[in-house]
């Protein structure tokens, strides 16, 4: 199958993303940053991070690692004036504001200066152009469910099969084309598998259970004070919206991979390490032969371990802070990041005690513990409050996994629990749900 | 070219750690400021990849407390999604799909009680003039109000800046008004916003676009050929246009659904929110005390004059006490015992995907309350009245108010149908029963000062409102305070006067 990018033909495989049957292509370069025309390439490789948006087919600022490659796809990159993606003249913005651009303040002192700043301000702005052609409104598909059970990871899957056996007519609703989540990317031994996965969603079909496959929950309202359509839930599902009138939701919708902020973590061939598992899971697909992965904790442990498991010929372990974790089958360096360099990413350069290391590399993966996608429900009013040791803002909730919206239940990562954990809280909510 | 080395934190905007510290240094450090002050978190992703990592920097420079560890406000979509697709919702029907019904407002993220924010330090004691409200109807008073000597005057907020309308509306501002106080108002204020920068030091991004009111029949085009007329008079450049010339402007503009525009080039879009951060800084440069999160509990009255204003961090003795709370002045009002006349309604508004500059004016369609325009940073923001709406002080956002507006926005721009929403809010309009503001002073309560009721356009006014009411305030004659007070309303005498409200 081919697709274009540029105008260039680009050889894709069945099952690719665009993203995917770029990085085959060795093409790292996806776009230019919105303010300092940095080039960028995919990160999270999971739709959350906005690091890899092109424009596909006359539509702007899709992310290409949750587009489906199409025979004769039209891909085109942003952000690159004249087309010059390698040459971009508008990367002088980043030199001339190396420190980072003050926009609030940027020649306040002269109404003349203060008019030019505006009219060049205004040209650079934005990321895509206007579509290509005009849409029309798709027509919504309205329906009507007990239960809506958010995401179809390790908690989720368990919250809607159990809910389902309990008699329940549930909904659950996936944002990738397969249910599984977390759970096939095979990080964690003490965490459910693709067999459980297998087994769970057979049981929940079994028990009349609908599941709906990339299809993307987009919106949580607070509908009626009554029962029993509490909540409106807008799923997202081929460009058309699903709006589902619920009695209960239960959330489930995992977590989002964290880049690091350090120099040059937004370069290109800097991913997230649970997004290059994904890569080799679903596109058979590896980025690079000597990787090195930097991150903390049991994240950090376990990614490096299925990386290499996934065929990645790995180099030094990087891990932060102070704690070396306890892992003789890595080669394990307590170093801080100092710069990324190399575009994309050759080296990464290290503060290890006093000194200064640079290791050598042809990508770069973080793992770092992921921070629970708490948006859909916070939005609808639950709590959600920072976790140091998790670098994110769980959900609060109860042994049942209630929030403090009656009609709204969390479960697993989004809520802090992840692995073993996350499908205990499922059933809990699950169960709580239907009561 | 080699890259510099800038450590971004949020990749969607390009904010860097650098930017992250320097924000919290001037003293955005709460999530909800640090966002609005470096864009960080408004991009395609909406803050999935770097609201944590921002958490972390303000954690480690300790910027709040702990109970203030929460996240910004999440904003539905939880995904960029098309336009077209929430067009496609048939809202409307039935009571099921409703999501119309007031909740109440949300309940801050931190939960009950006082504001984790809280400043520890001590108000004042005394203060000759209070004014209740951060919003930029005081902060434009205090400012122009500190410039004339020694008083003593202090600004309360409740929230952060901006968390009121004058931080959520959509930036329009225009002088194509169709009463002659209005006109005037808003011509002075845009001419402000020009100079604001210069005055106050930091930009505000006035863009003159033009303003292109949509006429869908021939009694709104009576009504735009009245106010152009009017703003002839009164030097505008404004002029009734053909749908063939307005698409020479907007050229994406579907012509079969409007017969005539009214067309004024001088009008244009600006940036809320440094407006705020502007003239609070500019007036603390001048003495002035602004005050966040910080709430008004009580205002004291006696022998028919306001004696002070009680607040969750003690008593302040005031000879004159401003009332300029926005949608919330009734509610403030009521503490000192008297009842205004205004009501609040929420009005939502949405923010799309940033687009290279394509859109020139902020385009209004009379009939639907339909408008929108393209921001500085290259989003169409928009947002539409909804006849349906109940009163109330709510802020939620709703799926209904998506729909009607993708509805009406495709229906004139069917171009924008692949284009995606961010980003929906909502604010309060502070509404009066003759759509007219209520200014001056109180009957019944000597000192107590009235400076509400602007209806959803009080930001566009407020530079020049500002000036005006610190001069009157100052001993000046102006027959805006007479004519605007709020014993109109008991009197029987409303304002007769036309204009159009969008939105």
């Amino acid at each position: 199958m081919r697709i274009t990018l540029d105008g260039e033909a680009i050889e894709a495989q069945e099952g690719d993303t665009v993203a995917a049957a770029l990085l085959r292509a060795r093409i790292t370069t996806f776009t230019r940053s919105i303010k300092y025309h940095r080039p960028r390439g995919p990160f999270c490789l999971a739709g959350t991070c906005g690091q890899c948006l092109m424009r596909v087919d006359g539509v702007p600022s899709l992310p290409s690692c949750q587009v489906r490659a199409q025979e004769g796809m039209i891909c085109e990159r942003q952000n690159a004036p004249l087309g010059l993606i390698d040459a971009d003249l508008f990367r002088a913005t980043d030199f001339l504001f190396p420190e980072g651009l003050d926009h609030h303040h940027l020649m306040v002192g002269s109404r003349v200066l203060g008019r030019v700043a505006l009219e060049v301000a205004r040209r650079l702005a934005g990321l895509g152009q206007l579509p290509a052609k005009a849409r029309a409104a798709a027509p919504a598909e309205l329906r009507s469910v007990a239960l809506v059970v958010i995401g179809a990871g390790p908690a989720g899957l368990a919250a809607a099969r159990a809910a389902a056996e309990a008699g329940e007519k549930v909904l659950l609703v996936e944002r990738e084309a397969r249910p599984g989540g977390a759970a096939l990317l095979g990080i964690d031994a003490e965490s459910p598998g693709s067999d459980w996965v297998t087994q769970q969603a057979r049981a929940f079909t079994a028990a009349g259970g609908e599941l709906l496959l990339e299809a993307d929950c987009v919106g949580l309202y607070a509908n009626e004070p009554e029962p029993p359509a509490h909540a409106l839930v807008a799923v997202r599902k081929g460009g058309r919206l699903i709006v589902v009138a619920a009695g209960r939701v239960v959330v489930a919708s995992g977590g989002a991979s964290q880049p690091l902020p350090f120099p040059g973590v937004d370069r290109p061939g800097v991913y997230a390490a649970r997004g290059l598992l994904a890569l080799q899971a679903h596109c058979n697909l590896r980025v690079g032969t000597e990787l090195l992965v930097l991150g903390d904790g049991k994240e950090l442990v376990d990614c490096a371990r299925a990386l290499r498991r996934a065929g990645y010929q790995l180099g030094r372990v990087v891990a932060l802070g102070g704690e070396r974790p306890a892992a003789p089958d890595l080669d394990v360096l307590v170093a801080q990041p100092v710069r990324a360099l190399g575009n994309p990413v050759r080296a990464l350069e290290l503060a290890v005690g006093p000194a200064t290391q640079r290791l050598r590399c042809d990508a770069l993966a973080i793992a770092l513990s992921l921070a629970p996608l708490h948006g859909l429900a916070s939005s609808a009013g639950a709590t959600a409050r920072w976790a140091p040791a998790l670098h994110g803002f769980p959900l609060e909730i109860d042994a049942d996994g209630r929030t403090a919206v009656p009609w709204l239940f969390a479960a697993g990562r989004v809520a802090g629990l992840g692995g073993a954990a996350a499908e205990r809280s499922g059933e809990a909510a699950g169960q709580a749900a239907c009561r | 070219m080699p890259l510099t080395d800038k450590a971004i934190v949020c990749a969607c905007e390009d904010v860097s750690v650098h930017d992250v510290e320097a924000a919290i240094a001037q003293g955005f450090g709460d999530i909800e400021s640090l966002k609005r002050y470096t864009g960080l978190g408004t991009g395609p992703c909406q803050g999935k990849s770097c609201e944590a990592g921002a958490m972390r920097i303000c954690q480690q420079r300790q910027a709040v407390p702990l109970e203030a560890q929460v996240p910004f406000r999440a904003r539905p979509p939880g995904a960029p999604t098309a336009l077209a697709a929430y067009a496609g919702i048939p809202f409307g029907a039935g009571p099921q799909a409703s999501g119309l019904r007031p909740q109440g407002g949300l309940k801050p993220s931190w939960g009950k009680g006082t504001h984790p924010l809280l400043p520890k330090t001590a108000l004042p004691e005394m203060a000759d003039v209070v004014i209740i409200g951060g919003g930029i109807m005081g902060l434009a008073l205090a400012w122009n109000l500190a410039a004339q000597g020694s008083q003593k005057i202090l600004v309360l907020e409740r929230g952060y800046l901006c968390e009121g309308a004058s931080g959520r509306n959509g930036g329009g501002v225009r002088a194509q008004w169709t009463t002659p106080t209005l006109i005037e108002l808003a011509k002075e204020s845009i001419d402000f916003m020009g100079r604001f920068a210069q005055e106050l030091g930091i930009n505000v991004w006035l863009r003159k676009g033009g303003y292109l009111f949509l006429a869908h029949d021939a009694e709104t085009v009576r009504r735009i050929e009245y106010g152009a007329a009017l703003q002839k008079r009164h030097g505008l450049p404004t002029r009734v246009i053909s749908p063939v010339e307005a698409q020479e402007i907007v050229p994406q503009l579907d012509l079969s659904r409007f017969v005539a525009a009214s067309w004024n080039p001088d009008d244009g879009v600006v940036f809320p929110w440094p407006f705020l951060w502007g003239y609070a800084d500019g007036a603390r440069k001048r003495g002035v005390q602004v005050e966040t999160f910080t709430r008004v509990t009580g205002l004291e009255v006696g022998d028919g004059r306001i004696r002070s204003v009680q607040t969750d961090r003690g008593r302040v003795a005031a000879d004159r006490v401003v009332i300029a709370s926005g949608a919330w002045s009734p509610t403030v009002a009521k503490l000192a015992g008297v009842a205004l006349p205004n009501v609040p309604f929420r009005h939502e508004i949405v923010s799309s995907e940033p687009l290279k500059p394509f859109l020139g004016p902020l385009v209004s369609m009379l009939g639907s309350g339909l408008y929108f325009s393209q921001s500085m940073r290259g989003e169409i923001v928009g947002g539409m009245g909804d006849p349906q709406e109940v009163p109330g002080l709510n802020q939620t956002s709703s799926l209904r108010f998506l729909s009607r507006y993708a509805r009406a926005l495709t229906e004139i721009m069917p171009q924008v149908g692949d284009v995606k929403l961010l980003r929906q809010w909502a604010g309060c309009y502070d509404n009066t029963p003759d759509y007219s503001p209520v200014l001056g002073e109180t009957p019944g309560v000597a000192g107590l000062l009235q400076m509400n009721g602007f209806v959803g356009h009080g930001f566009m006014m407020a530079p020049a409102v500002g000036r005006r009411m610190a001069a009157w305030m100052g001993g000046a004659q102006d027959e805006i305070f007479e004519r605007f007070n709020l014993r109109r309303f008991a009197e029987g005498k409303l304002i007769q006067e036309e204009s159009f409200i969008i939105g």
